[in-house]
Formats: C-alpha cells, structure tokens, sequence
C-alpha cells in the first residue's frame, strides 16, 4: 500500500524547503500509512509539478506560438472562440492556490499540532460525556436526533487521530473562486479503538462522532486561537455529519474568504461494505416507525459509508488528476456549471457539488458507457471531458441503477444510482428524484447548446445563472416547514408532498422541484436545532402549457373499482362521479374557470396541500398567478390569443380578404391583402373599443398584380393610389362589405411618401385601414438615392421614404406572419408580449419605442429560450425578457431573433450591417437599438429614426435592470405593481393633462358646427393627445424628449436634451428657442441659451385646454 | 447712451408671451436683421430676415407685428422656414419626375418648366388648418417697399430698446389684439378640425388627382417631343447621333447587366479545381481565413474583456444577483 503513486503533502515542515513553492504537505492516505509522511514527500512532489507542466502551458496563453494554439483550438473544442472565452473563464475562476497556501500553512499547521495535543479521554456514557463538554468547555455536544439518553449502552470515548490531512478541491487545486469563502477541508481520521463492530445501527456510529467532533472543538476553543470563531455547521445539509468551521474573525491573519472545515473521517475497513449497501437496513430499533415500511435506509447508509470513503475518493480523484491533463479544468467547469443552474454539494441543493462531480468523472473514465467501456478518455480535452460527462448524464436514467466494479445493485425507491463497487458508495446518494430530473433536463439543454452550431452558446452554458427561481420555474408555491433539524425526517416529508403534488398535479406540470432551506452554522455552546428558524420549502413547477389551464380531470372509470376507490381517497369530496358525452361514467375533477377564480394550478395545489398536509390558504404562498392578473386587468380582460375577440378581428379580415378578390370597377386585380397590424398578431395590448366601431384601425397593405399602367414617377403613383382607394371604397361600400369608406391623408409634408389611406368600417364593425403597396416605388426611390447629383436634404428625404416603404409594406406584413406562427406554436408568447407591453407603457416608452421592437424582444424569450427551455408562463416570459434587456449590451452587440431561418450564414449578414452601422453612426444618432432577424437582416427597421434614441435606450436597459433587482423579493410578497409603477422624478417637466377636455370645449361658445365632429372625436379620445404629443415630438425634437404613454393617459414628461442647457454662441442651425444669455451686457458676447419658460409657454398655448398643468422639476 | 441689443448682428426684439391657463408670462426673442441671401433676386432688398420665431407664428402674426403693433412696414408675404418655396425646391421634382428625363435643363423649351411649376402647384389639400412652425425656426418676410422694411427694423430696434433698457414701456405682447377670425385656433379646437380634415371629400380629392394627372401626362408629352428635337439637332461638330429606336430606361439597362454578371458566373461554375494552382491556392487561403478568423476571435475576446471587466466578475456578478435562499 504504500507505494501509492499520489500526491502527498504533510502538514508539518517539510524537508525540501528550498522548493520554489512554499506550500503545506497533505496526505491523502491517512487510514493506512500514518508514519508515512515525512518519507516520500519531496519525489512525489517533484513527479505532481513536472506532471502539471503540460496542463498549465496548454492553459496559458501566449506560451505556445499562434498555430499550435490555433491546431488545439479548432479540433477538440466546439470553436475557437469558444475554447478562448473558456480559457479565459479557467484562468479567471482557478484560485491562487500558492497565495492561499502561503497564508493558511501557519493555521492549519497550529490546528493540527492543538487537535493532536488533545488529551485522552477514558470512555463515557453519553450523559457523562455531555454534561462534562457542557461544564467545562461550554459546548454542547451535536448529537443527531434522536439523542443518546441516560439509557444509552454503549460508551464514548476520545483518542488521538489517527492523522490529520488536507482533502478536498484545495489540494486537488479543481476549486473554483466564488462569492463564498474558500473551503479548507481538514480531515481528522477517527481510530478504530473507539467504534465497536455493531456501531453502524442505529446511529451509534454518529453518536460517537458527534462526540469526537465536540471533543475536537472543545481542544481548539480551549487553545483559543486567534481571530479564528469556531462554530457547527452541518457537512452538506446532513444533520447526522455535523462538522466544526472556522472562521477568521477579521480579515488579515486568514483572508476573511477563507473557511476551515474540520471534517472526519473512518478507516476504510472499519465496517464492512456489505453492511451499508443501499437496501440494508440498518436502523432496526424504529421498525415501529412508518420509516420501517421501506425497510431500507439508503440515505442513512451511504452517509456512513461516506465517511469510509474519504481518503479513497481524495487519493482516486488525485490519480485521475495525474492520469488525465484535463481533467482539473473539466472539474472546475463541472463546478462552474453546477453552481450557475443551483446545484450543490447539500441534499437540499440537489446533492451534486464539486466533489460529486469529480468523483463521477473518475468512475466515467473507467466505465459507466455501454458493455463497461469508459464514457471518459484521458486524452479528452477538458471540453470533452465536460461534454461528455453532460452526455451521459442526460442520456444515462440513472434511477435504473447503475454499478460500476461490482454486480447489480438494487435499491429502493427512485433516486439516482451510481454506485463504485471499489470505494462501496453511491455517489449520488444526496439526490433525490426531482433534482436528478432537473439536473437532466439541465444536461440535456446545455448538450443541444453545446451541439448548436448556429450559436457558441459559452454566455448561457458558463455565465448566465439560470437559477433564479422565478425566471426558471413557472409557478412557485412556498410551503412553511420548520425545519425538525433532522435530514432522515425532513427528506422524508419531501418525498410525501413530491409524490402528493405528481398525483395532483398529472400531466400539467412537465416538472416539479422541491427546494428545502438549509441550516447555516450554530454556535458550538447551544444545541443544533433549538433555534428552529422559520423555514420552508419553496415548490417549482414547470407547467405544461397546453394542459395546465384544462377545467376538468378525467379519473378512472366507474368500474375499474380499485383505482377509482385510490382517486377518491385522493381528491375525498372533490372527485365526482360523471357520465362524459362519449357515454362513459368517471371519476372526474372539475374546476373553476372563472375570471374571478385563482388560476386552476392555484386551485388544485390549495385543495391538495389543504386536504394531505393540512395547510391553509395563508400558509401558502403562490407566485405566478399575479402576472396573469395584471394583464387580465389592463388588457382589456384578455389572457389568451386563442379569446373571441381576436378571433373576431381575424373573421373580419378573412371576410374583407375574399371582398377585395375581384372588385368591379377597379381597374386592376388584388395579388395579396397582407394583415400588418398588432391586432392581426394577436400581440395589441388593448383591442380598443372606440364609439361605434368594435376595434381598430386595423393596418392591412393590399398589392395588385404588377401592371405597366402605372406611372413611373414617385409622386404621380402616390395620386394614383389616391384614385383606386377611392374607386376601392366605392366598390366595398356598393357591395355592402363595408358600412363607411373614407380616404384619409398622412404624410402630407412629402410628396414621396406615401399619402393616404383608406379607412373602411367593416360590417362586422372593425375599422380597417388600408395602404397599397406598389412594388415599383422601392425601385424609383433606390435609383434616386443612386443619383450623385441630388441635394442632402432631398437625399436625406428619399432615404427617409425608402426605409418606411420597407417598414410599412414590406416588413410589417412579414413580422405579422412570422408572429401570428409564434403565437400559435408558444400560446404564452402572446400575453408574454402584451404584458411586456404594458410595462414599456407604464414608464411611458411607448411613444419612444415601436411595438413591433417590443414583440421582437420577446420572440426571442420563446424562440431561442436557452439555458431554458421556451416558457408555459406568463412570469417566466415576462421576467426572462426583463433580464435579455438588463443583459443585453446594446451599443456592442446586435439581437437577433430567429424565425426559423436563423443560420450561420445570415447571422454573419446581419452582423456585417450591424458594424457597418456602428461605424457610420458611431454616436448611435439614427440608430441605438439594433434587432434584426432571419426575415429582416437589415436590423434597423423598427429602431431607425430614434426609435427609440440612445438615452431611451439607455433608460429602458436601466429600468430593466432595476426591475430585476426586484424580482426575488416578489417571490417574497413584494407587491408587483412595483414593478409597473413608473416615477416621475426623473423628468425635467411634467404636462398635466385635463381628463376630459372634450366636456371642455362643448361648453366652449364654438360649437356651432362642432356637434358632428366632436362625436366622430369621442370615439378616440385618446388619439387627439397623441396628435397633441406627436406635434411637441414634431416641434422641439431632438432637444426635447417627449414620453406619454395609454399606460399614463393623463401625463406627458419631458426631458431638455442635457446638451443644450449650456449658454452657446448662437447660429441659425439652432433648432430651438433661444434668449440671450446676458441680457445686461449683450454686446460682449453672441451667447444664448435655451428659452425655457418660453418654450413651455408654447406648449401650453399649442394644447390649450387639453393642458392642465405644466409643472418644471428640479 | 444707445445702447444696441443685437446677436450676431441680428437685433433682439423681446415678445412677451401671454400668460394662459397653465402657465406664466414669459418673454420670447426673435432675432432680425435684413435678409441677405447668397443668391439675391429682385426681392431681396425690401425682404427681412427673422430668427427663432414662436412655433405657432403665422402670417397674420407678422403682419400684425410690422402692422398695427410696431406701426412700421407693410408685409405682401411671408416665407417659413417649414413650408417649401419654389425656387429652392425645384430640383426635387425636377429629379423625381421622370425616369430618363436628362439633366440638362438648358435646352427645354419654356413651357415644359411652366408646366412643371403647374404640376407642382397641385397640392393635396391640407389636413392642418394651421400648421406650425419648428422651434428656433425662421422665415423671410417680404414687405411692400425697401422702405417700409427699413422703417420696420428701426421700429423693432427701438422697441427693443425701450424694453429691455427697462424704461418701463409697453411690453410687445405677442399676438395682442389680433383678431381671432384671422386666425385658426390652436389646442384643441385645431387637433378637432385636423381630424375632419384628413378626410377630404371624395369629390376634392379626385379633382386633385385628375388635375395633377392631366398636367402630369402633358409634361411627359412635352419631354417627349423635347428628346425627339434634341435627338435631332446636330451636336457642336455638327453630327447628329443616330440611335435604334427608343433609348432604353436606366432601370432596364441596370436588370441587362445584372443578368449578364449570372450568365458570367455560371458559365465559370465547376471550373475552380482545373489547374493544381487553383486548388492550392485555395487550401491556403482557406488556411489563411481560418488564421485571420482566429486573430480575429482573439481580438474579439480581448474586446469583450474590456468591456465586461473580466469573466469570473460578471459571473460573480451574475451569481450576487439575487439573493441567495
């Protein structure tokens, strides 16, 4: 045994001082070789450094010349810049570990040398042993319920250790850097002396480890080291494992990011491996218990057994890393990925932590694939090592068990199973079914990002946190639960209410996720437990969207009588007998659809939650439900795309589609009548009902076949489509299919873009308003832009006209193809985006912003939802856009959206024009916002034009941000019109405007001839201030900024553009109101500034009584 | 002491702006000096040139001002920044109108220019019965004589003097005593009379559209006999260039060539391989694309680096983001 080839350092001073790196030695092979230490120290350590040359130049950039770098770059790793980011990311999360050896040596040497001093003790009957802790040490022994009692038999006792070591990421160097302190694991091996064969029943082994453990701190506290706290914490959530940490009190002596961890462990041979298999049972004297029922105590067992197997696993993964080069790099991506989707070493984090990930490693490099064949190679890269092991975790069901060295393993229940014949452990014994099917899917997402060629996906494998609860799951349910303080007892209750919540629940919920609270460390003088803080357990569910809103559950039949008497002994009064249409009787569930109702998940969870675990409607807290309400009570009580009322909009339309078909009396014959209006995309937020008409304007375009009739002249076409929309409104209104036509102007300052419109009301009552699209103007309007010769304004004119050409008639009626698909694949997208509507409307953006970016932002949520998959919920839409905009680095990078088409190719297209873009407009003038997609590579569509300009732009990524600081503590009853709610702090002035200016004006002497029109006006209140706010934008832009949105009917805010608040030399390019700067001695200087108080006094003259107020802030 | 309130060599004519519901009084500048433009015509002389008029100015607004407010000059019109006069607006129509109308305006017969000044007076009716001005605009107010402009900028001059010396007189007030049915209203009783007035009748609608297409096809008639003519007329050497038939449009020789590049390249298709040379130079620069991309990946990461601070902060950003349960 004691030629193990493994990397050995000891803790007292070792003889080859005159190492280049100062670093404490450890053992890793304490049970067997205690004398051992001081032999072998200085070959092996010169065998782990020549071994870490390679790993390190591989790693290090700028060592190897750019081919060779390149050669390994474009080979193993799925790019090149992916593998650089990577790099990047390793040598950013690798600890120094020299730096924290240099510091720690000292401690741990002085811990070692006070735990080794600790005197013997004779042995002790547990009431002995505590009351004399209690006296003399003032520590209270943390024993695991149930405690030892008076009664017990067996003795404790303390003897010196066998030895000390170091294990863990610290000295296999695979640990990342992190927010918390840096873990020092110091494993103090017990003496078998002190165990009794039969101690592994009945928790006498942990008894007597509780005491050895106090006993331990009682030394160190008694030796009082300084600036060290010493506390109990619990080894990875298991309360039968507590351990003692320490902390350094200031930062200095110890770095305050680092923590000592004194952990213990057994001889490997000290019980046998059979007796801790995972179906034994070694718990006998509760048989009366209902735990009995199961008989075995997998989690009891393995926990044992774990202690057993500390050496071994620190000495197999060592070996691994001497074997495989990567193999350190694969470690700390493993931990980097765990640690962003939750994962952690403790039960109630889902049991897989770094360690569980290096030791499945080891185990996946010999065997673990098909007919025992190793998943791993040791010639893997460290992305391969890393693909790989996601491989086989997503692709290997684990909860058919899984043994490696040995024959089959059986074992109860169904959580994972990987057991290692050789060490006799489960390695995956901490997770439990749901974490293991979280950890899955989580797998199995990041392989599919990891196969997409399209994108490098590096963001969202390494660095996005996908753990956030609410952006991850679409209904949280927070169940108070004190915690008992015992592991055995509260996985238990878990796996009830899991197995509750599957049966209520059924089909609705692709996944459900418990999360308990674990305990942080407790002062060593009072006992674990005692202080029972308010814990709970926070439910996820990932709700299925097609079947989470069914109103009623179909059970068994009548006849199949044992089912139906299991179903009506789950639901009690709530299970009906039913007869169907198809002429069945069954057991059936219905629930409440009705507005006024929670939702139905909300139903079904407080019926079950009340019926099994007693709890009532205030001890639960539900999250989710909320975002449903606030876009039910702000869109016109609307939550799905599939309501009558859009369906209406849609019949309308089918219907005008087939009037148009062939008109007589129009001269030319229809190609197409393309829907380009939110209301056809089912993405409008308010389906507005004005007077008389049920909803619009609607925007449709209406092409004719190519004809050679028209003239070849951009403004005669624009009198042209004059003549047919009035020919067209002819004919609509002869044929009965409209009830009113009429011809609206727009655009009427320019001759070249296009000038009208017809606005038909349907007989069904919608108002549509139509343009015609002439293919030929695009033509006309690029060869004039060609012409060198034109003048800049007219230049600037045309270009203008071209990109709303494009806009109106070429992209509008493409996105709402390419959403009216979306919506109906992904029902959430459509409320997703009309709440995110409504936000953007609520801090008035809307007039700043198009709506077309908004759906833009959130098709992206739904069509590339990695790390996630696309959301069933309104909050997870809602919150998961939210973040993409705090994210989203607008000034560097493009958003692209894909419809479907997205690929490699167009991707480098619409890049391309984003730099060009970026490069002829580097002060982001025209363009902030860049969205582009697979059927508008041109990115600038919908933002060019300042829509929204660049300090919008930055206020939206701002208020995003905001709003998602926000967000955990709704999941703590943070109240959401928070989140909805817009202040009005930050505008320079406020416009008040009157509620209802039209009551106003009838009293006005005016009215003479105004009865008709005011009653054509009522219908669109609201338009009128937008014609009010579209003047201002017309009048002071760009030097002031105008913000109104429906969200905030009865206010505009604006903003002086900061620029021109300076006193300036004045020049006729000034493009506002201006007044001397000092008046006083106005010959000195040509000096202006800005006439503010003037410019209001416009204002409010242009709105007359439509201003209330103007109020001037700051 | 006279003192002399001028910018830039305008002079600084203070208005008062009427106090209204909302809002207190406040004084507007607008600046003014004789209009001197770089291409003077007949009517410059007796033209003023005013900066930064109020948004909402309009016509009756000035000639009231020279008029019975400063009781200067007498204004015949008014020329705003916003609305297009002809002569600096004929090159747009000139361009649009037309697909291979020549550039040379020289040799066109009178009547085709008047023809187009015709087409370009057929307006679309105005949706806006007032249309405003953009802040900080100007216009060009012509008066009836060289002196009635002279007598006005005088009279503005010592208006402005008296005000802002502060002798106590008689502040301007802009608009004061004008006669409301001069002037369309503004708020609401405007945003009201637009949204009627965006939907003209179908008859004026189609009488505009019918005159401007009559005079329309008489222009393309007249620029057509203009091209035969010239097409005719011999060239200074004397020749007369003989062309087949009509001259094609530029878009049309635009479609030729393009579809003359397709044919080029397909005909080249499959012949990339033939030579060794070929196929080597392509390894190598596919060799080379990949070395550039990779320099270029790495410049990207540096890029980004910079931008984010480095990696494992924005991870340890990403993870302190929410609170930790």
């Amino acid at each position: 045994m004691s030629s193990h080839p493994v990397k050995r350092r000891r803790l007292s001073p070792s003889t080859h001082n005159a190492s280049p790196r100062p670093r404490i030695s450890e053992s890793d092979n304490p049970a067997t070789r205690p004398g051992s230490q001081l032999t072998h120290g200085s070959k092996l350590q010169k065998a782990i450094q020549t071994n870490e040359v390679p790993a390190v130049s591989i790693n290090s950039q700028g060592t190897h010349n750019a081919t060779a770098e390149f050669a390994l770059a474009s080979g193993v790793y799925k790019s090149s810049f992916f593998k650089l980011q990577m790099d990047e990311l390793l040598n950013e999360l690798r600890p120094n570990y020299d730096k924290h050896f240099a510091r720690l040596q000292e401690t741990l040497r002085q811990l070692k040398s006070i735990i080794e001093q600790i005197p013997e003790k004779p042995p002790q009957t547990a009431w002995e042993a505590e009351k004399e802790l209690r006296s003399t040490h003032e520590i209270a022994v943390p024993f695991p319920e149930p405690r030892p009692g008076r009664g017990t038999k067996y003795s404790f006792t303390y003897a010196k250790p066998t030895n000390i070591n170091v294990v863990g990421s610290l000295s296999l160097q695979n640990g990342i850097k992190s927010t918390d302190p840096l873990t020092v694991d110091l494993a103090v091996t017990m003496p078998s002396a002190i165990f009794q064969d039969k101690d592994y029943v009945n928790f006498r082994f942990f008894h007597k480890r509780a005491f050895y453990i106090a006993t331990v701190a009682a030394g160190i506290k008694a030796a009082a080291v300084k600036d060290l706290t010493i506390k109990f914490a619990l080894q990875d959530g298991d309360s039968l494992r507590p351990v003692v940490v320490l902390e350094s009190v200031k930062p200095g002596h110890l770095s305050s990011k680092v923590r000592i961890r004194i952990i213990t462990a057994i001889e490997d041979t000290l019980f046998p491996v059979s007796r801790t298999l995972p179906m034994r049972n070694n718990l006998r004297q509760f048989t009366a218990d209902e735990s009995a029922s199961e008989g075995a105590t997998p989690f009891y067992n393995a926990s044992l057994r774990s202690e057993a197997t500390v050496a071994l696993y620190h000495k197999y993964i060592h070996s691994n890393i001497r074997k495989c080069e990567s193999f350190r790099d694969a470690c700390i991506l493993g931990r980097a990925w765990l640690r962003q989707r939750g994962f952690g070493p403790s039960y109630q984090k889902g049991g897989l932590g770094g360690f569980e990930w290096a030791a499945l490693m080891s185990l996946l490099l010999e065997g673990g694939g098909p007919n025992h064949k190793p998943v791993l190679l040791k010639s893997y890269s460290s992305y391969q090592l890393f693909k790989a092991t996601l491989q086989f975790l997503a692709g290997r069901d684990l909860t058919n068990p899984l043994a490696l060295f040995t024959a089959e393993v059986s074992s109860p229940g169904d959580s994972p199973v990987l057991y290692d014949g050789k060490r006799g452990l489960n390695i995956l014994y901490k997770m439990t079914p749901w974490s293991y099917t979280l950890l899955r899917r989580e797998a199995d997402t990041t392989v599919k990002m990891l196969n997409e060629s399209r994108d490098d996906n590096f963001d969202k494998v390494f660095i996005l946190k996908t753990h956030e609860p609410m952006l991850r799951f679409d209904r949280l349910v927070r169940l108070p639960a004190s915690s008992t303080g015992q592991s055995l007892q509260d996985l238990k209750s878990y796996y009830i209410i899991h197995r509750v919540l599957i049966t209520a629940l059924g089909d609705r919920a692709r996944l459900i996720h418990l999360r308990g609270c674990s305990t942080g460390p407790w002062s060593v003088d009072t006992r674990h437990g005692q202080k029972t803080a308010q814990g709970y357990i926070l439910v996820g569910l990932l709700l299925d969207a097609d079947n989470a809103t069914r109103v009623v559950d179909h059970g068994p039949a009548a006849e199949q009588k044992e089912e139906a008497a299991s179903f009506r002994s789950f639901w009690g009064e709530k299970a009906e007998l039913r007869r169907f249409k198809d002429g069945s009787i069954r057991e059936s569930l219905v629930w409440s659809d009705l507005v006024t109702a929670p939702s139905i998940i909300t139903q079904i969870l407080s019926y079950t939650l009340n019926r099994h675990f007693n709890y009532t409607g205030s001890d639960i807290k539900f999250v989710g439900d909320e975002f449903d309400e606030t876009l039910r009570d702000n869109g016109d009580g609307i939550v799905l795309y599939s309501s009558p009322r859009f369906q209406a909009i849609h019949d309308a339309f089918s219907s005008l589609q087939r009037s148009v078909q062939d008109m007589d009396g129009v001269p030319l014959t229809t190609r197409h009548l393309a829907p380009a209006s939110p209301l056809l995309r089912y993405t409008a937020l308010h389906l507005e009902s004005a007077f008389k008409v049920l909803c619009g304007p609607v925007d449709i375009v209406l092409q004719f076949e190519s004809s050679a009739r028209w003239p070849d002249d951009l403004v005669a076409i624009q009198m042209t489509k004059i003549a047919f929309l009035v020919k067209i409104g002819d004919y609509l209104q002869s044929s009965g299919a409209a009830s009113t036509c009429k011809v609206g102007l727009e655009n009427v300052s320019s001759k070249i873009l296009n000038n009208a419109y017809l606005d038909i009301t349907h007989s069904s009552n919608v108002l549509f308003r139509l343009r015609i699209h002439h293919e030929r103007e695009q033509m006309l309007l690029e060869r004039h832009l060609k012409d060198k010769e034109a003048h800049l304004p007219m230049r600037q004119e045309l270009a203008y006209a071209l990109s709303e050409y494009k806009r109106q008639f070429v992209q509008a009626p493409r996105l709402t193809q390419a959403v009216r698909t979306l919506c109906t694949r992904f029902p959430l997208l459509s409320p997703t985006i009309r709440l995110v509507k409504h936000w953007f409307s609520c801090h008035m953006l809307m007039e700043q912003i198009r709506e077309e970016t908004v759906e833009l932002l959130v098709a992206r949520v739904f069509a590339q939802p990695y790390p996630w998959d696309a959301p069933s919920s309104i909050m997870t839409g809602f919150l998961r856009t939210l973040q993409l905009l705090a994210r989203w680095d607008w000034q560097q990078e493009a958003f692209l959206v894909d419809f479907g088409g997205l690929d490699k190719t167009v991707m480098e297209l619409i890049r391309t024009r984003f730099s060009a873009w970026r490069k002829i407009d580097p002060a982001l003038n025209t363009v902030s916002l860049f969205v582009a997609s697979d059927i508008d590579i041109d990115g600038v569509t919908w933002t060019q034009y300042e829509k929204p300009s660049k300090v919008v732009a930055g206020r939206i990524c701002t208020l995003a941000k905001a709003a998602m600081t926000m967000v955990p503590e709704i999941e703590f009853g943070l109240d959401l019109k928070e989140l909805f709610h817009a202040s009005l702090a930050p505008y320079d002035f406020i416009i008040k405007l009157r509620s209802k200016p039209l009551h106003k004006a009838s009293t006005s002497p005016t009215t003479s001839k105004s009865a008709d029109r005011r009653e054509g006006l009522l219908a669109s209140g609201h338009t009128l201030v937008r014609s009010f706010v579209r003047d201002l934008q017309a009048c002071y832009s760009p030097n002031i900024l105008f913000f109104h949105s429906d969200g905030n009917p009865g206010v505009v805010a604006g903003l002086w553009n900061p620029q021109i608040l300076q006193p300036k030399a004045w020049t006729l390019k000034m493009a506002y109101s201006t007044s001397p700067a000092n008046l006083e001695n106005i010959e000195d200087s040509d000096q202006v500034v800005i006439n503010r108080p003037a410019i209001l006094n416009e204002i409010s003259r242009l709105g007359g009584v439509i201003v209330d107020s103007i109020e001037a802030q700051g | 002491m006279k003192k002399e309130f001028e910018i830039a060599g305008y002079a600084v004519l203070p208005l008062q702006l009427p106090k209204t519901s909302s809002v207190k009084a406040a004084t507007h500048y607008m600046y003014l000096r004789a209009h001197e433009p770089r291409n003077p015509d007949k009517d410059t002389p007796r033209s003023m040139f005013i900066a930064n008029v109020p948004v909402d100015t309009t016509e009756a607004h000035l000639r009231h001002l020279f008029g019975p407010q400063l009781s200067a000059g007498r204004v015949e019109r008014v020329h705003f920044e916003s609305v297009s006069t002809k002569k600096n607006q004929a090159a747009i129509p000139q361009a649009l109108l037309g697909g291979g109308v020549s550039k040379n305006k020289k040799r066109k017969r009178v009547t085709t220019d008047e023809l187009e000044s015709q087409l370009e007076d057929i307006t679309l009716p105005a949706v806006w019965d007032r249309p405003l001005q953009k802040s900080g605009a100007h216009a060009v107010v012509v008066f009836v004589d060289q002196p009635s402009m002279e007598a006005s900028l005088k009279a503005a001059r010592k208006a402005a003097r008296k005000v802002l010396a502060g002798s106590g007189a008689k502040k301007i007030v802009w608009g004061e005593g004008l006669d409301e049915d001069r002037v369309p209203a503004l708020g609401l009783e405007r945003y009201l009379n637009h949204s009627q007035a965006q939907y003209p009748s179908r008859g004026e609608l189609l009488r505009t559209v019918n005159d401007f297409m009559t005079v329309f096809e008489q222009v393309a008639e007249a620029r057509k006999r203009e091209a035969a003519r010239k097409a005719q007329e011999p060239d200074e050497d004397g020749f007369v260039t003989v062309t087949s038939g009509p001259k094609l449009a530029d878009v049309a020789h635009e479609d030729e060539a393009r579809e003359l590049i397709e044919k080029q390249k397909k005909k080249q298709e499959g012949l990339e391989d033939f030579y060794r040379f070929q196929s080597r130079e392509k390894r190598k620069e596919r060799q080379n694309e990949l070395l550039r991309k990779f320099d270029e990946d790495k410049r990207k990461l540096a890029d980004l680096k910079k931008r984010k601070g480095s990696f494992a902060v924005s991870l340890l950003a990403s993870l302190c983001f929410s609170v930790i349960h």
